[in-house]
């Protein structure tokens, strides 16, 4: 058994700032993870860090925190926020009363703004179209979530906190009606960790109310998904936003090497069976093709949805509930955190912290917001150099990642998952969508000896029936036709469907 | 702008265009062939896959849907198109074994037994069961061949790896060509005193001389060799192609590499010529039939924009699912994917229906309902069709 203070259940955006805030106040934690680290809603959105501009007419206090986040995160990860600016573009026909309301919420809030003729929009990004009326400029910023969640970690991990990725709670401890653990499955091996602690954080995003379950409690969340396409170019270096009210398709947000573009808005039950649907893919192509023509014509390598979890209220329309977050007290040990996005993520720890240290009388100020995020340096961007410099023996072609730096990684990490290094080293992210390499960087996995031959096998079929439901939604074009060779390579040369028949 | 007249032209260096190019120039037929650069099917196994949805190929035709266009090649043209093809790459010295017969399995690179009927004779050997005793050769840091995949379902395997510096199949097919690499190779393999029945390589046993390497191997070792094909770049696939190539220059074919068309000249119901660009100038090339064999999605023929499919050198009317959703089923190992009907329907003599050209014939994986993978035919029916489609348009030229 693990004895520790804190147990985090949920390795999102939010549970991972929980485990730096903690780490800095010297408080021994544990976080658990089902997937991956930002396998939920932080892997699956635009990697936006918003300037509040997107909620100043409709939310101003979430706007707000936006802002001051915003402002925070650009100073303490400096390396990992690519501070591309963004614009608010109003196209003919946009409400002219809407861009005064913006611009003055966005006085009032303290957001700054320039207004800028379409002249001098288009000389900051080319391919915006020509006919906008005009844009409005915002401190939008563009981050990698799945970096940012492991560069929280990485402060956990050096103070000595524990984390267990690939586990799933199954179970939460009890005692005396208190929380007192949670008991975890591996989900390589099946084996059983269990582990204690004197207080649980619920951090799990949209299956909140599916853990708190588990302890007999209830978290009220209306689900709502938003699908999001990836193009394999980079159409813009600054983010683009359509000045309106919210709406599909509105966002447009340059990252490392691709552009993403959404989203949608539909309410759903289920987090784990969400699938993206064709209409949707047309609706945000045709919406972010106004803002940037060429998007008509771009390759779309990838479709997929996450879910936005959001805390429920009687308002129909899920985009008009408020994206504010709320800390509740289960009163048995058990708190859950709910609601908020991506560019809040840092203050809802301190706030989820703060009520810990509360309860527990202790006394040490929050400093998420003052140090640098740790291990910058080695996780920054896309630094095309650092991967010329080791041009022998490609795995990826497509994101340039050598066999070495596959190597180093499964040495790290001892993972047996191939998402794992995908996450890591952009393996796999190209417009083939890992199609050539995952092949290549499982044989590796065996060649190492973290897989055996039949596990590689395995994994590689998953992989395959995963990777198609992120592309089936975007086949056309030369996408398509990179897929049927994909297809043919795996189904015409592997004759992979046969290995259905003997396990 | 530079005319030149022909015959026949043929559009794709794919197995259904070479083939139809090189029967058309053996009837004494001006011919040419136009290609807008090298065949994707160079990225195939090189085996022949006529239809591998049964033991025997002529009965997988017969149980193939009514629609499906190997129904419009009769089985003395199919039989008289492989024979010939095999007589044709015995004679360039990249002899095949295999017969219409019978199926035969050829062991991937992942340890499954594909299906096939013609096969190169590198991979004669191929085992036919799980059971027999292999020992299987690979190439230190090789990225393309993992033998994991293999031992994971071959119950008798072992292997052991050779490091011959480079770790691409091209490299390593280059260094075979060399025949002091394959003198140091052959005394390091004798060395590890193999004691399984067969040995098998992944397919990089050079690219002109894979008979004779394979031949030196076999008789130093005293056991059967065989290839086992890899991912692309293909080497067997590369081979093929290259002597079906030289094979249709010999008989007098006249071929313009990486000469993509970019339009066409019609007059009438007759397509008098394609233009295509080389170099940046253009070029029309007249002739009084045209051969399409440009392939599916892969080879370029079709092209699928967001709303519909389109054949990309004469626009004639496609055959697809209507609705986008259906192109793809939602398991990907299912084999039955919409989007392998798509192609062009054509009528007994090959001809496009509803297109309203009279001189243009169609053949190999662009014809609809062909569905390459699920039925099984690959190379083998692209060069029947390609044999039918030439002896249709010399019909009509007569």
């Amino acid at each position: 058994m693990i004895k520790t203070d804190v147990i985090i259940i949920g390795g999102g955006a939010t549970g991972c700032g929980i485990a730096r805030d903690l780490a800095l106040r010297g408080i021994p934690h544990c976080l658990i993870e089902k997937g991956d680290f930002a396998a939920g809603a932080t892997g699956a959105c635009h990697g936006l860090l918003h300037s509040g501009g997107r909620y100043a007419v409709s939310d101003p206090i979430a706007a707000k925190e936006c802002f001051d986040e915003n402002m925070i995160l650009r100073r303490i990860g400096e390396k990992c926020v690519e501070r591309t600016g963004g614009l608010f573009v109003r196209l003919p026909g946009d409400s002219k009363l809407f861009r005064e309301r913006f611009l003055r919420s966005c006085d009032d809030i303290g957001i700054p703004t320039e207004i800028l003729s379409s002249t001098k929009a288009l000389e900051l990004v080319p391919n915006l179209n020509p006919e906008i009326e005009e844009a409005i400029r915002v401190p939008d910023c563009s981050i990698d979530p799945f970096r940012l969640c492991l560069l929280n970690m990485k402060t956990s991990q050096m103070k000595g906190g524990l984390s267990f990725i690939r586990h799933r709670v199954t179970e939460i401890v009890q005692s005396h009606g208190r929380c007192i653990g949670v008991k975890a499955t591996d989900a390589a091996t099946g084996e059983v960790k269990e582990i204690h602690g004197n207080i649980l954080v619920n951090a799990s995003g949209a299956w909140a109310d599916l853990v708190a379950r588990l302890a007999g409690c209830e978290v009220p969340l209306t689900l709502s998904k938003g699908s999001l396409v990836i193009t394999n170019h980079r159409l813009t270096d600054m983010v683009i936003n359509r000045l309106r009210p919210s709406s599909d398709g509105d966002i447009i947000v340059p990252n490392e090497a691709v552009c993403l573009a959404g989203t949608t808005s539909l309410a759903v039950e289920d987090p784990d069976a969400l699938s993206t649907q064709s209409a949707e893919v047309d609706a945000i192509i045709s919406e972010a093709g106004r803002m940037i023509p060429h998007f008509n014509r771009a390759r779309i390598i990838r479709a997929f949805s996450g879910v936005r979890p959001l805390l429920r209220s009687q308002k129909m329309d899920s985009r008009e509930i408020s994206r504010g977050f709320q800390i509740i007290d289960h009163q048995n040990g058990l708190y859950s955190i709910v609601g908020g996005k991506l560019t809040t993520f840092r203050l809802m720890a301190e706030k989820m912290v703060d009520t810990i240290m509360n309860a527990f009388n202790l006394k040490h100020d929050c400093e998420t917001a003052d140090q640098p995020l740790d291990g910058q340096e080695e996780l920054s961007g896309y630094p095309l150099s650092k991967r010329l410099a080791n041009m022998k023996n490609i795995l990826c072609e497509c994101e340039l990642v050598s066999r070495g730096s596959v190597e180093k990684i499964i040495q790290e990490t001892g993972t047996r998952h191939v998402g794992d290094i995908s996450h890591r080293t952009r393996l796999g992210m190209g417009p083939c969508q890992g199609g050539f390499c995952t092949f290549r960087a499982l044989g590796v996995m065996h060649d190492m000896e973290v897989l055996t031959a039949q596990q590689s096998m395995q994994s590689l079929r998953e992989f395959l029936q995963r990777r198609f439901r992120g592309i089936r939604y975007a086949l056309w074009g030369d996408q398509l036709r990179e897929e049927q060779l994909v297809e043919y390579i795996y189904l015409g040369i592997l004759a992979m469907e046969k290995t259905r028949e003997r396990h | 702008m530079s005319v030149i007249e022909y015959d026949v032209i043929v559009i794709g260096a794919g197995a259904a265009g070479l083939t139809a190019a090189a029967w058309l120039a053996e009837q004494k037929l001006r011919v040419a062939l136009v290609t807008a650069g090298e065949p994707t099917a160079c990225l195939s196994t090189g085996c022949i896959d006529v239809c591998s949805r049964s033991d025997q190929p002529l009965h997988g035709i017969a149980g193939l849907p009514d629609e499906h266009p190997f129904h419009r090649v009769s089985p003395e043209t199919l039989k008289q198109a492989l024979e010939d093809f095999r007589r044709m790459m015995a004679d360039m010295d990249m002899p095949y074994e295999g017969t219409l017969e019978e199926n035969r399995l050829v062991l991937s690179a992942i340890g499954t037994f594909k299906t096939t009927c013609l096969v190169p004779a590198t991979m004669h050997a191929s085992p036919q069961s799980d059971e027999e005793k292999i020992h299987l050769i690979t190439f230190t840091g090789l990225k393309d061949f993992y033998p994991g995949y293999l031992l994971s379902r071959l119950r008798n395997a072992s292997f052991s790896s050779y490091d011959a510096g480079v770790s691409t199949t091209m490299g390593i097919a280059a260094h075979f060509e060399d025949r002091a690499f394959l003198e140091t190779f052959l005394l390091w393999l004798e060395r590890q005193n193999i004691r399984e029945d067969k040995i098998a390589f992944p397919a990089v046993l050079g690219l002109e001389s894979s008979s004779f390497v394979l031949n030196q191997i076999e008789s130093r070792l005293e056991r059967p060799v065989f290839e086992i094909p890899t991912l692309p770049p293909s080497m067997p696939g590369r081979r093929l192609f290259n002597v079906m190539k030289d094979h249709l220059r010999r008989r007098g074919g006249v071929i313009y590499w990486n000469w993509p068309v970019v339009g066409v000249e019609k007059s009438g119901r007759q397509i008098e010529a394609v233009t295509t660009e080389a170099q940046g100038r253009p070029n029309s090339l007249n002739a009084r039939a045209f051969i399409l064999a440009t392939g599916s999605f892969v080879g370029g023929g079709l092209y699928a924009n967001r709303d519909r499919i389109v054949e990309k050198v004469f626009n004639l009317p496609v055959f697809a699912p209507e609705n986008r959703d259906d192109w793809f089923e939602q398991d990907y190992f299912s084999m039955n994917h919409g989007i392998g009907q798509a192609g062009i329907p054509v009528d007994e003599a090959f001809c496009p229906q509803g297109s309203p050209w009279n001189n243009i014939f169609v053949c190999g994986s662009i014809l609809a309902r062909t569905e390459t993978l699920k039925n099984g035919c690959g190379h083998g029916f692209a060069i029947a069709t390609g044999r039918a489609a030439a002896r249709s348009c010399l019909e009509r030229l007569k």
